[in-house]
């Protein structure tokens, strides 16, 4: 028994109150599941539902007869595999660019003393209060100048750029958790700095390193508001915003956009069921320890 | 001069040295370079600009004319209907972060408990976290549609209705139903923030607590929610931020209509900088925004601080 749990505590066997109490938390389980569930239950059934099923006034919960072809349709009625592509090369890039300029400066906090490291700590969390919406007219002369509205490399540093404090923090977490011993003596062994950080520290923190990139992908992924306001290219859109295609201004085709909406979110949600576990202890190690 | 003699080779092993010193101390600010550019550029110089503007008057074409001081703050704070948005940013925030926190706080206990099932439930539950908010958003616009969304659909069938409820009579139901939204994606995060807070917690304590006679509540009170106040502290500062800037679910929903009655500071921003051309005016607003959050996010923390030195 590691974990604190009340009803365990309780050794009588079969005392009623374990029981009921026992019941009451599956049923409270239970609950919380099918609700969460609801939307995406709602979202694949009308995916699969004709466009006059959905506008009938006799409404049904499962579609009459599921039309897989609502799924094939949307690649014809719409760019998705562009929107696809540049989803993935938005999320990807900005991968990238986070961790590559991330891993250095989080080795740099957790392995050197310098002067500034307090004040750019001290930035790092301040810059979590300027969410890119509100700064979105600054972002956007930004990119006036650098000629990047409207281009995927545009939204790539955005994206890199406000994922930067939360890519460093935990990293700095995740290295100042390993002992500097092992470089150290690589050092003595003849190793750069460079070379002992490549070949000894980061295989020892994959486990936060991957973690670390999974989120920053999901983030720049699921990302809406920077690219629904940069890019005004429909070839040029990621599924965040693409998918409103089908969201029109006088008519909605909610089959479409459920159908499409499935293939946005479904490579997250795997991404995310994998580093959950890991991802709440980075957040208590580099959030509340740090 | 013979002393300097003396001294001279030391002085060029000093020397070099100085020089692998003076590398030593350049050396970190090379590690941060990357990481300082990409924020200067992205974060730093946008954060300039958004106050400059709003400190300017400003063309339709985002040009700026010339310093216009506390012009566009006098505008924006004259608006008859910006006291009403300030209400309801703060009402927004205020409630989606205290509720989704008591909620998630309460589900984080309940999935601390070992029972069948325990990972396909935490599974089930980060799914809200994962999904992107658009899309998210859109769904629940559809669910409460009056006339064919799923959610009278269900009901009618299952019988707990007998007729299609109108579930956004008013501009506030719409603006209920957007920060119920709001909750239902920001619990996940407040969940798994004091799980892994709880997880931390030694077993011993509450077997020690028993022994002594506590009650389950007591328990709860003086054990688990001291320990976990770290947890909630960083879920609830990170949440009042990304709950105050939140963006899409009332853009999705209502884009802020009827008449500005369900706009937040940030959907009214965005509408003066990109649909009005009054740019001017949006910075001024975004500037307020950071002034506000400012004052709550630091009010907030010493607040808890404070708390945490006293016990």
């Amino acid at each position: 028994m590691s974990k604190p749990d009340t009803m365990t505590l309780n050794k009588k066997p079969l005392s009623l109150k374990k029981v009921v109490l026992r019941l009451l938390l599956y049923f409270v389980v239970l609950d919380v599941c099918v609700i969460t569930l609801y939307p995406y239950f709602a979202m694949f059934c009308t995916a699969l539902k004709s466009r006059s099923e959905i506008f009938s006034a006799n409404g049904t919960v499962f579609p009459i007869q599921p039309l897989w072809s609502n799924f094939i349709d949307i690649w014809k009625k719409a760019p998705m595999a562009r929107y696809m592509l540049n989803s993935l090369i938005i999320a990807g890039g900005s991968t990238v660019i986070a961790m590559v300029c991330g891993i250095p400066a989080a080795y740099a906090l957790s392995r050197m003393r310098f002067k500034g490291q307090t004040a750019f700590l001290g930035f790092i969390i301040v810059s979590q209060m300027f969410a890119p919406v509100v700064l979105l007219i600054g972002i956007y002369s930004v990119m006036m100048r650098l000629g990047l509205t409207d281009s995927l490399l545009g939204l790539i540093l955005i994206n890199a750029a406000f994922n930067q404090a939360f890519t460093v923090w935990l990293l700095r977490g995740t290295f100042m958790s390993i002992s500097a011993e092992m470089e150290q003596a690589a050092t003595i062994d003849g190793c750069s700095r460079v070379q002992a950080m490549l070949k000894v520290l980061l295989p020892v923190a994959a486990p936060g390193i991957v973690t670390t990139l999974i989120f920053i992908f999901i983030n720049a992924w699921n990302e809406y508001t920077v690219a629904l306001t940069l890019i005004s290219s429909n070839t040029l859109k990621p599924m965040t915003v693409g998918i409103n295609i089908f969201n029109g201004y006088d008519m909605i085709e909610w089959q479409y956009l459920f159908a499409s909406s499935i293939f946005a979110i479904v490579p997250v949600v795997i991404l995310f069921m994998c580093i959950e576990k890991n991802l709440v202890s980075g957040l208590a190690s580099g959030g509340v320890k740090g | 001069m013979k002393r300097s003699e003396q001294t001279a080779p030391a002085q060029g092993e000093q020397k070099k040295l100085t020089g692998k010193q003076r590398f030593r101390r350049v050396e970190p600010y090379i590690w941060i370079a990357p990481s300082v550019i990409l924020m200067a550029v992205f974060i730093l110089v946008p954060i300039f600009f958004v106050f400059r503007l709003s400190m300017s008057h400003v063309t339709k074409a985002g040009l700026i004319k010339d310093f216009a001081g506390f012009e566009n703050f006098a505008k924006v704070l004259k608006t008859p209907a910006f006291g009403m948005i300030l209400k309801n940013t703060l009402v927004w925030t205020v409630v989606v972060v205290v509720l989704s926190t008591v909620l998630g706080f309460m589900l984080a206990l309940v999935l601390n408990n070992k029972f069948h099932g325990r990972k396909i439930a935490r599974a089930i539950v980060v799914f809200p976290w994962a999904t992107t908010l658009v899309i998210q958003a859109s769904t629940w616009k559809f669910i409460i549609d009056t006339d064919f969304g799923t959610l009278n659909t269900l009901l009618l069938r299952l019988g707990i209705i007998k007729q299609a409820v109108n579930w956004t009579p008013t501009p506030e139901a719409y603006f209920g139903w957007e920060m119920a939204c709001g909750i239902f994606v920001t619990i996940p995060f407040v969940t798994f923030c004091v799980l892994s807070g709880l997880q931390s917690i030694d077993a011993s304590l509450y077997e020690a607590a028993t022994v002594d006679g506590a009650s389950y509540f007591q328990k709860l009170f003086h054990i688990t929610l001291p320990l976990v106040r770290p947890s909630l502290t960083v879920s609830t500062v990170l949440n009042i931020i990304y709950v105050f800037n939140s963006f899409p679910i009332v853009w999705v929903i209502t884009k802020g209509d009827p008449a500005n009655r369900t706009d937040t500071l940030v959907t009214y921003l965005y509408k003066l900088a990109f649909y009005r051309g009054r740019q001017g005016e949006a910075a001024a607003v975004s500037v307020l925004g950071f002034l506000i959050l400012l004052v709550c996010a630091s009010v907030y923390m010493v607040y808890t601080l404070r708390k945490g030195d006293e016990s």
